[in-house]
């Protein structure tokens, strides 16, 4: 107190300023912990629900923990088969994209040519229009092309909707290649295969990885097209999901399936974080 | 218009001292540039007078008010940003009046002001242009437009010249210390370049680490610098140490390492007897074929550049390298044996 | 200065597997809707020209509301999400202590699909949820409040401001960050306060940015399907879930195919408006 008497005005000013933006700061980290920390806490709590000693109001947590709710998923409901559907739909389709995309993003990263910008606009295209009017009038095409109700089908469905986030990144990564770097290697003797193999490949690296994993959460999420496309013969953890929050809500089911789903994710998007420049995610969000 | 002072200023950024007890008294309409090497601590003094800083130390004073704790919206200045900082969402009619909008000057008020302001700096043709539509030089005219159409008590310059190409810099720089002067702001710039602190300045604040090494009028900096630092990084200068060996009055004989110089400390501290000092004198006090001067040294050209109007020249004296210069219109190349005369008041007595 | 290149067969073959992919499927799926909404094109029945389909759908009461209850969900969705995160990312901008991580934890529900962010808010707002059970027990309020299904469409709006929040921040923050700390201190300089700092030239030199995200949470929301289906009213439902209970529910092909010309114009009709738009702002720049 003593202290703070004898110090001049302007540094006692000096310090609250201080002092404020540190409030302001830990303001924020507690509401940033909040809005994120307490949905997926109450989504923890309901799959640990003991279901012979319900959950109900006014109680704030559940009265005593189980992982009977996941047992019962995984035994009494199709979330195996499901996962599995997911799971061997998103890396096809991942690959598949990355093969249609790779020689779009290079011309479209390399070469200055005519109504580029349309192109870059149009492979936006799936991300940009209604998810539920492509599910249901594609569901038309698939129907008289016979892919629908069929693997290939939700497969091509989902290449389709990954595709806009891997060519938006590859695009970037191919344009960021310096033209000097090219000419240094054509330069030095390198022909069209050295430079694809020591060039292009390890510079673009990174712009794959992201594409790839930006595709791979697409393709688990994806709940338009698989919905209209392959139910009832397939159904992936959205639509199952979705069939848990319809008409019979079944919360403790719910959450045990919302868990299941954004795990993955989420380690996904610390490894983004990571190991990626952030550049890749404002790219495949496509600032128009 | 006011005056500044600054007393026992200190400036922190965590465990670097940007600016380490300053002094500095500005008087009423003069115009003293801050100048040094990058880093010296010039551009936070600048800052903390405009406000973006607050002081760790010391105090800003304007006139006789302290300012230690206004921000920098409720101080009367305004700066000339390197960048320029224009504002690019709005015409150059706007950004000029957006310090008269913020002091909620009626509108037919702000229009004579900024129709005299544009006049004077010829932008009256430019009004409804956006900055990214203006050239460099256009640019630093509407960020000078901008800052004194205000009328504020310190005009703030942070380096303003240094985008633009050599040529306009001289022209720009006349214009600045025209209108400065006609206005009668105080105003306080801060530079790297000596030439535009020379050329542009009533006093010049010579700064390095965040300490003041030097004021003075640009005569007295580039004449008789007091430091080994001023003599160095203002013009070219040959810098030695000696021992004093004898004084008579202000003039004193010195045993240097390249011979025994006689110095005329007429108007500086007058050093002892058997006192080690250094001393420094400019390349152009080295009159070449000067059988006047009291100083005579005869050197080795080691290497001759041809300037156009002077030579540069590089020179050996008993084993010890100096600069020298010649307008001599003889030519003098490498290997040449030349005599010069230094006058013995050319020499400055220099403090560490 | 770098030469345009040419459409060389080889930059047509090295383009057809990327653009053309989209082009066949998005372009046949939109062709048909366009088709089928004028009585093209049908799969049965027979096909000829009218304009029959939009006359009933214009006319009705229940597509009208559902499509007046997704504009809504979509302009009040955008705004609240820009407001939310404009302030965010002025935080964001300067950095800090602890700003890294915390930048890592508002990023999470990007990366939660839209069907678990309805669920996981679904638990806090639903009649029974931690929010009404908070401030009962608080004593605030007598009854739970309605917040889930409810008529005006709050839950959904909460929803979507969780879910995009940080799509939207990251758009606004790159926009903020283009922002030279020159240009700010140049305002201070002359005399601007917080307030005219924020709306003189925060937000006009963040605009474009603030218009992108607003567009693409728009067209977001109004095309909505899952997150109404599980926490919008009971009537209406939104332009999408009407339109697809139409055709999978009624086989009502033809008027979903209006409603999806409806949709689809709507979204091209805000690019277009943003577009121009834009270009009006650069061009005076």
């Amino acid at each position: 107190m003593d202290k703070t008497m004898a110090m001049p005005l302007y540094l006692i000013k000096k310090r609250r300023i201080k002092r404020f933006y540190l409030m302001i700061t830990l303001f924020f980290v507690i509401i940033q912990l909040l809005w994120v920390g307490i949905p997926i806490f109450m989504a923890i709590m309901w799959s640990l629900v003991n279901p012979d000693d319900a959950w109900s109001y006014p109680n704030l947590i559940p009265p005593s923990f189980s992982l009977e709710q996941w047992r019962y998923v995984f035994n009494y409901t199709n979330i195996a088969r499901a996962l599995k559907t997911s799971y061997s739909i998103a890396p096809l389709a991942v690959i598949l994209s990355f093969l249609l995309s790779l020689p779009t993003s290079y011309v479209l990263g390399r070469k200055d040519i005519p109504g580029k910008k349309v192109f870059m606009l149009v492979v936006l295209l799936p991300m940009i229009m209604p998810g539920m009017v492509v599910a249901l009038f594609l569901s038309r095409v698939f129907n008289l092309m016979g892919l629908s109700q069929t693997f290939l089908g939700l497969v091509l469905a989902h290449t389709l909707m990954s595709m806009p986030y891997m060519i938006r990144v590859m695009t970037t990564s191919f344009a960021s290649i310096p033209q000097d770097v090219i000419d240094a290697a054509e330069n030095l003797g390198a022909g069209t295969f050295v430079k694809i193999k020591d060039i292009f490949l390890p510079m673009i690296r990174p712009g794959l990885i992201a594409g790839m994993i930006f595709a791979f959460t697409t393709s688990i999420e994806e709940f338009n097209l698989t919905f209209i496309i392959g139910t009832p013969t397939f159904e992936t953890i959205p639509t199952i999901l979705y069939s848990f929050m319809g008409y019979n809500f079944i919360r403790t089911n719910a959450s045990v399936v919302s868990l299941l789903m954004m795990t993955p994710n989420i380690i996904m998007l610390f490894i983004v974080e990571r190991f990626l420049k952030s550049d890749y995610l404002s790219a495949s969000l496509g600032k128009m | 218009m006011a005056t500044l002072k600054l007393t026992n200023l200190v400036k922190h950024f965590d465990d670097v001292v940007a600016v380490d007890h300053i002094d500095l008294e500005v008087a009423d309409g003069e115009f003293v540039t801050l100048l040094g090497p990058s880093g010296c601590g010039k551009t936070t003094t600048l800052r903390t007078i405009a406000g973006f800083y607050y002081p760790d130390e010391g105090e800003v004073y304007f006139g006789d008010r302290i300012m230690n704790n206004i921000p920098p919206n409720k101080r009367d200045t305004a700066m000339c940003f390197q960048s320029y900082a224009l504002f690019p969402h709005m015409s150059v009619w706007d950004n000029i009046s957006f310090g008269l909008k913020m002091r909620k000057m009626p509108a037919s008020e702000q229009k004579i002001k900024i129709e005299r302001v544009m006049e004077m700096l010829s932008l009256s043709e430019l009004g409804k242009r956006k900055p990214g539509q203006l050239s460099g030089g256009q640019q630093q005219r509407v960020a000078l437009a901008r800052s004194i159409v205000t009328e504020p008590e310190v005009l703030l310059f942070d380096e303003p010249l240094s985008n633009l190409d050599a040529k306009l810099r001289v022209q720009v720089r006349v214009e600045i210390r025209e209108m400065q002067k006609r206005l009668g702001i105080t105003a306080i710039y801060v530079t790297h370049d000596q030439d535009e602190a020379l050329a542009i300045s009533d006093r010049i604040v010579i700064m390095e680490q965040g300490r003041i090494e030097q004021i003075g009028d640009p005569y007295t900096i580039y004449r008789h610098p007091e430091t080994q630092f001023v003599a160095g990084f203002i013009g070219l200068a040959n810098i030695f140490d000696g021992v004093v060996l004898e004084v008579e009055g202000t003039r004193c004989t010195v045993q240097a390492p390249f011979g025994n110089v006689l110095i005329n400390a007429e108007g500086q501290e007058v050093p002892h007897k058997g006192a080690t000092i250094h001393f420094s004198w400019r390349p152009e006090d080295m009159k070449i074929r000067d059988r006047t001067s009291k100083n005579q040294i005869t050197g080795n050209v080691l290497q001759a550049v041809f300037m156009g109007d002077i030579t540069d020249l590089f020179i050996e004296v008993n084993g010890y390298k100096m600069r020298a210069q010649s307008d001599d219109e003889a030519k003098i190349v490498a290997g040449d044996s030349v005599s010069f005369g230094i006058a013995e008041h050319a020499f400055s007595i220099l403090r560490e | 200065m770098k030469k345009k290149d040419k459409m060389t067969p080889f930059i047509i073959l090295m383009l057809i597997p990327g653009v053309g992919f989209i082009v066949f499927f998005i372009g046949s799926s939109i062709s048909i809707t366009v088709l089928q909404s004028l009585g093209f094109f049908n799969m049965m029945g027979e096909s000829g020209f009218t304009l029959g389909y939009w006359k009933s759908i214009l006319s009705s009461r229940e597509a009208i509301d559902s499509l007046l209850f997704s504009l809504r969900m979509g302009i009040l969705s955008s705004v609240g999400t820009v407001l939310v995160a404009f302030p965010l990312a002025l935080f964001f901008r300067k950095s800090g202590p602890a700003k890294g991580m915390l930048g890592s934890i508002i990023k999470v529900p990007l990366f939660i699909p839209a069907l678990v962010a309805a669920f996981l808010i679904l638990n806090l707002i639903s009649y029974h949820g931690l929010i009404n059970t908070t401030l009962m027990r608080l004593n605030i309020i007598d009854e739970p409040l309605r917040m889930l299904n409810d008529s005006f469409g709050w839950g959904v709006i909460t929803i979507q401001i969780w879910k995009n929040l940080p799509f939207v921040l990251l758009i606004l923050m790159s926009a903020i960050s283009s922002i030279r700390d020159d240009t700010i201190d140049a305002a201070r300089n002359l005399g601007a306060g917080y307030w005219s700092v924020l709306f003189r030239i925060y937000i006009p030199l963040a605009m474009p940015g603030i218009l992108v995200a607003m567009i693409l949470m728009f067209i977001k929301a109004f095309g909505d399907f899952p997150i109404t289906s599980v926490a919008g009213p009971v009537y209406p439902s939104s332009v999408a879930n009407r339109m697809q209970i139409m055709a999978n529910l009624y086989q009502e092909w033809n008027q979903a195919a209006v409603l999806g010309v409806i949709i689809i114009i709507t979204t091209f009709f805000v690019i277009w408006a943003y577009s121009r738009f834009a270009e009006l702002v650069q061009g005076g720049a």
